[in-house]
């Protein structure tokens, strides 16, 4: 039953054109076609998850309308089949790690291993209740994380997963992430798994060094010592032996995700009118970073079917479902959040891009030499974690080329760090690119309440 | 109870800010640095004044600071902020050069905001999080390296490692006698409070160092004849308390006043502006690498995670230093969005309870609305350790 | 009535001003009024109306004890104790098998441990944060155009549990606002904020340990529904409460008035 009294259906129609597209090929040899995803998504998903079926513009994982698009049916199997894929790796002795937003993944899939950072670990602990419907998915999504703040404190403003892993509904195997200056809640999250009661998760801390650190020899060969002794402590899992070849085939790998994911934007940015709507661009520019399904194989096989779709799309001219005439472009900065882009579109704007994730996802590994050292430079060279002038000067570029009308910062009640130079960030974007922007602190615990969307939408009815 | 050295030391702090001044005049740089794993040796080899700056309790300044980096942020660093924005404290006005370390990232955001809205020349010195690796020894060497030639560069001249091994030397004396000191005040019939001892430590943050420790000397000397030997047992009808947690700066004295105006007696403390930066100073060679080891070996900064519980160095200092000092209580101070301390609260609660140690959390910023929601927690908790103490009397 | 050795309790408190008499050991009289500007005056104001109650004169009280926000203002009071002490006495006077105590007034909530002897062994505090406070479900009232006994009975009316996530009052003020203009039944929002209220509370008062068994006291244990959501995410049963759960302080401070007059200090 559905809260809004709204459910979608897959419509009929479609089924014949999408029977015609490409499998789903996943990491272990094996395949999903799209008649089993087909099957899925009408017969089943409707079923076992009421509430990803809840078709009400307030809920902003609502499916999107955009029927016509394969990549965007395969990636909503891909989350709906969360717990059936990992709770199979595990019996294949697959260890599950638990990593950070806006991170590469490289070295985890190369040791063997599954990498999820807290999103996604939200997606598989929420895909082991069935039946429920959006508001009591809510509810038992709230009553988790407030047992992570007891644990921890209130003010942590992400719990990461804390109350899934220690209470063993995601049997993780070990919680291993970049530090990074994005968020300073990654270590102390991280730290505080020590007093927990669950004693065989074991804890990683890839440190990542600060200021300048691209340009310093001395902190990428430090990165790259983390990047190396987080490999060992995997293969102590696995009881195997990664290799720097291993690294270097898995950074090809990843490598072609992010530039599968940077031609696509390229592409979408190019379009006079948005070939997608806001949601599907976010999903499908973030598969780039090959951990949203907990299968690198699995995006990278989302990717190239897309790149084809969005081409044409483009070519001919087609909008996005549900994006209006001349619709304004937003950017969205800051945290880990983002503002509910079907409730965007409503007023007449859509969402163009995001730095957070995108910093990863448009670092570019070097393929030749020293696999560990190469990573590391790429890593410590994320735009995201660079000082105030040359983090602008980056967001300025993609604001540039996805030609965006005004610029949303949000960060997340509790975020610390990015709340610290929103500011200075924002003041120094508008002084080098002039475009309008916006500071908006998003509500503790995620919820959008109508006075955020008002603020909002204040602000896309100014540059309209 | 006031010792005579601590009315010089309050007059010479009347007079340093002038004295620093003319200094200035003369061509002698000011360092003002924040942190927690800086060598404050190497500023002061080389000849710059080092301040350290950074105070708290003001929430005027606070309101201010939070218009350039944010509410979600602690308010020691807001009123860092907010200190810079107005321009009238006397340190912050003669500092030239800021040298902040990257131990809690929102003090790294602080030096970023610093350096992007008052065109102040700013040095980070990087921190390993993972500090108790070797590797990590390596990386902080170089940094600590990469930060003296920058340094060398604003005091015009070359590191000698004569003056380095000298200032070494007086620097071990000045952490010797604060160390000495502590337990003093932490005495039976003692002749300084925590307090006075406390203020002491912040002395040094701005007076000239040799003649800081020619005054901490006095100071022993004065404990000597009136006290004795000191000999640190809990006495009939104290509510010994221990304070942990978050920093408490130079002018943040709502806690401190709280706790003595409902009859608790502070005896000891692990903050980083207290007694922890001082214990545990071992620099096993003159160098700059002797300094890095010796600094990162130290009892490490809450910022700085540690994934062990079991062997965890800050954990077991501050069930040795309870001993020590012979409290009864903790009193875990947190400021709002302190994270580094906040969420190690229930934690340091649970592991102090299994021996025995209460522990009451004290969340709180700089506003005054909540001193009597404090004061009641505060008594309350005095009213429970002196009723434990009567107990145990009783049986 | 020559020779009565009364003892009294002055809890002054951000909301009430609660005084209870006892004498013998029994509470004779007692008196809750609501806290005005003048605290001293509102403390005596109480005295008396207890002792009316009482039946007794105020030269039969033997001792006074303040406590609660207002007994910094007691100058009539021979000693002041904190509300912590006075509730975990109050408690075991009434129910002796208190272990836990959770109070909620008007500004502060609390979580106290007790001994077997009704002496306080831990406890915990909500710092500025409003959540599970009489002032905060103020807040929500007004939301709802309800008064604040109305409150606790509708959440009992709800049909389904709405996700109310935030207990910070600014934004869940704003939360609720929000559901009530996408059109939401009002009780299930009101059950969510109950719910989401006992969550919050019930993290805190993890942090010191429930044990059975639990006894709640202050202006807030009177609501109902707030009641059944604290023993639904808390998983323990509450115990009936003998008197008005408001008094539980006052008879705190009148049962150490008695204990410190007979130990003579």
């Amino acid at each position: 039953m559905s809260v809004s009294g709204n459910v979608f259906r897959y419509p009929e129609e479609i089924r014949d054109d999408f029977l015609q597209t490409a499998d789903i090929q996943f990491r272990d040899g094996s395949k999903a076609s799209p008649a089993e995803v087909w099957h899925y998504l009408t017969e089943i998903g409707p079923k076992k998850y009421p509430h990803i079926y809840d078709y009400s513009n307030y809920y902003g994982r609502k499916i999107s309308g955009d029927v016509t698009l394969p990549f965007s049916l395969k990636h909503n199997y891909l989350i709906m089949t969360m717990d059936e894929r990992m709770t199979k790796a595990k019996q294949n002795g697959i260890p599950v790690v638990f990593v950070q937003g806006g991170q590469s993944v490289d070295p985890y899939y190369a040791a063997g291993a599954i990498a999820l950072r807290p999103a996604s670990v939200g997606i598989w602990a929420s895909c082991q209740h069935e039946g429920l419907n959006l508001n009591q998915e809510e509810v038992r999504r709230a009553n988790q994380k407030e047992k992570a703040y007891r644990a921890i404190s209130f003010e942590v403003c992400q719990s990461a997963g804390y109350e899934n892993i220690q209470e063993g509904t995601v049997p993780v195997d070990m919680i291993a992430p970049y530090s990074c200056l994005r968020c300073s809640d990654v270590s102390y999250g991280l730290e505080a798994h020590r007093h927990g009661k669950r004693k065989d998760v074991k804890l990683f801390l890839a440190d990542y060094p600060l200021d300048h650190q691209k340009d310093k020899e001395w902190a990428i060969t430090y990165f790259a010592e983390n990047i190396r002794r987080l490999i060992e402590s995997i293969d102590e899992l696995t009881g195997g032996k990664t290799t720097a070849e291993d690294l270097r085939k898995e950074i090809k790998l990843h490598n072609e995700g992010r530039r599968l994911a940077m031609e696509i934007a390229d592409l979408w940015w190019s379009a006079e009118v948005p070939p997608t709507n806001g949601k599907d661009r976010r999903d499908l520019f973030q598969m780039g970073g090959m951990e949203l399904h907990g299968d690198p194989e699995a995006s990278l096989s989302l990717l190239r079917e897309a790149k084809g779709y969005i081409a044409e799309r483009v070519k001919k001219g087609q909008k996005g479902f549900g994006v209006s005439d001349n619709p304004v472009r937003i950017f969205v900065c800051g945290s880990c959040v983002f503002p509910n882009e079907y409730r965007i579109e409503e007023v007449g704007g859509i969402v163009v891009g995001n730095d957070n994730h995108w910093s990863d996802i448009t670092t570019i590994v070097e393929e030749d030499g020293d696999p560990f050292y190469n990573l590391a430079k790429a890593v410590l060279s994320y735009p995201y974690e660079q000082s105030i002038k040359e983090r602008a000067k980056w967001t300025v570029e993609q604001i540039k080329r996805s030609r965006a009308d005004g610029v949303l910062f949000l960060y997340n009640w509790g975020c610390n760090t990015q709340s610290a130079v929103a500011r200075a960030l924002v003041d120094e974007i508008k002084r080098e690119s002039g475009v309008p922007t916006l500071i908006i602190e998003h509500e503790q615990q995620g919820t959008q309440s109508e006075q955020l969307q008002n603020r909002v939408n204040a602000f896309v009815e100014m540059l309209k | 109870m006031a010792l005579k050295t601590l009315e010089i030391i309050k007059k010479r702090l009347e007079e340093r800010p002038k004295e620093i001044e003319k200094a200035r005049r003369e061509g002698q740089k000011v360092v003002g640095w924040q942190g927690y794993n800086i060598p404050e040796e190497i500023i002061y080899a080389l000849g710059l004044i080092p301040v350290r700056i950074g105070v708290g309790g003001d929430d005027r300044m606070v309101e201010i600071g939070a218009r350039y980096i944010s509410t979600k942020n602690c308010v020691f660093v807001r009123e860092t902020v907010g200190l810079f924005a107005e321009n009238n404290d006397p340190y912050v006005q003669n500092t030239d050069i800021l040298a902040f370390d990257a131990t809690c990232l929102q003090t790294y955001r602080t030096a970023e905001i610093i350096q992007y809205y008052f065109n102040k020349e700013v040095l980070i010195l990087g921190v390993p999080r993972n500090f108790y690796w070797p590797e990590a020894k390596v990386y902080f060497t170089k940094e600590v390296e990469y930060f003296t030639r920058r340094l060398e560069k604003q005091a015009g001249k070359k590191l000698n490692y004569q003056i380095l091994a000298d200032t070494i030397g007086l620097y071990d004396r000045i952490r010797n006698a604060i160390v000495t000191i502590y337990t003093y005040q932490a005495a039976a019939g003692n002749y300084l409070s925590w307090e006075e001892t406390y203020d002491l430590i912040h002395a040094g943050y701005y007076l000239d160092r040799r003649e800081y420790l020619s005054l901490l000397e006095q100071v022993l000397a004065e404990l000597r004849e009136k006290q004795g030997q000191p000999f640190i047992e809990a006495v009939e009808g104290e509510a010994r308390i221990f304070l942990s947690g978050s920093v408490l700066p130079p002018g943040d004295k709502k806690l401190i006043k709280i706790i003595q105006e409902v009859g608790g007696r502070i005896v000891g403390d692990d903050l980083w502006s207290g007694l922890i930066p001082y214990l545990d100073v071992k620099i096993p060679e003159n160098s700059l690498q002797g300094l890095a080891v010796g600094y990162l070996n130290r009892t490490p900064h809450g910022a700085l995670p540690y994934l062990d519980l079991d062997t965890d160095r800050r954990i077991k200092r501050l069930k040795e230093l309870i001993q020590t000092f012979k409290a009864q209580g903790v009193i875990y101070h947190t400021l709002r969005y302190c994270d580094p301390y906040t969420f190690k609260a229930k934690e340091t609660k649970d592991i102090l309870q299994k021996e025995g140690i209460p522990l009451l959390e004290i969340h709180t910023e700089y506003a005054g609305s909540d001193f009597e929601a404090i004061r009641t927690r505060v008594e309350a908790f005095v009213e429970m350790l002196k009723n434990r103490y009567d107990e145990e009397v009783a049986v | 009535m020559a020779n009565v050795s009364a003892f009294a309790g002055v809890d002054v408190g951000s909301l009430g001003t609660k005084t209870v008499i006892l004498v013998d050991g029994e509470i004779a009289g007692y008196s809750i009024l609501r806290t005005g500007i003048n605290t001293e005056e509102n403390g005596l104001h109480g005295l008396e109306t207890a002792l009316e109650n009482a039946g007794l004169k105020r030269e039969d009280l033997k001792y006074i004890v303040a406590t609660g926000y207002g007994r910094i203002s007691a100058p009539y009071a021979d000693k002041t104790v904190t509300e912590i002490t006075c509730h975990a006495k109050g408690a075991h006077y009434l129910h002796p098998q208190t272990r836990t105590i959770i109070d909620m007034g008007g500004q502060d909530c609390k979580a106290i441990r007790l001994d077997e002897d009704g002496n306080v062994t831990d406890f915990a505090m909500n710092d500025k944060c409003a959540a599970g406070t009489g002032r905060f479900l103020e807040v929500m009232a007004n939301v709802f155009k309800v008064s604040l006994d109305e409150l606790g009975p509708l959440s009992l009316r709800a049909t389904e549990v709405l996700p109310v996530s935030s207990t910070c009052t600014v934004f869940a003020e704003s939360e609720t606002v929000s559901l009530l203009a996408r059109g939401e039944r009002p009780e299930n929002i009101i059950i969510g904020i109950h719910h989401a209220i006992a969550n919050r509370v019930g993290g805190m008062f993890s942090r010191v340990g429930i044990e059975s068994d639990v006894f709640f006291s202050g202006g807030v244990a009177k609501n109902i529904g707030m009641r059944k959501a604290l023993e639904d995410v808390l998983k323990v049963k509450i115990v009936e409460p003998k008197k008005d759960p408001q008094l539980v302080g006052a008879i705190g401070a009148a049962v150490i008035a008695q204990n410190s007059w007979k130990r003579g200090r």
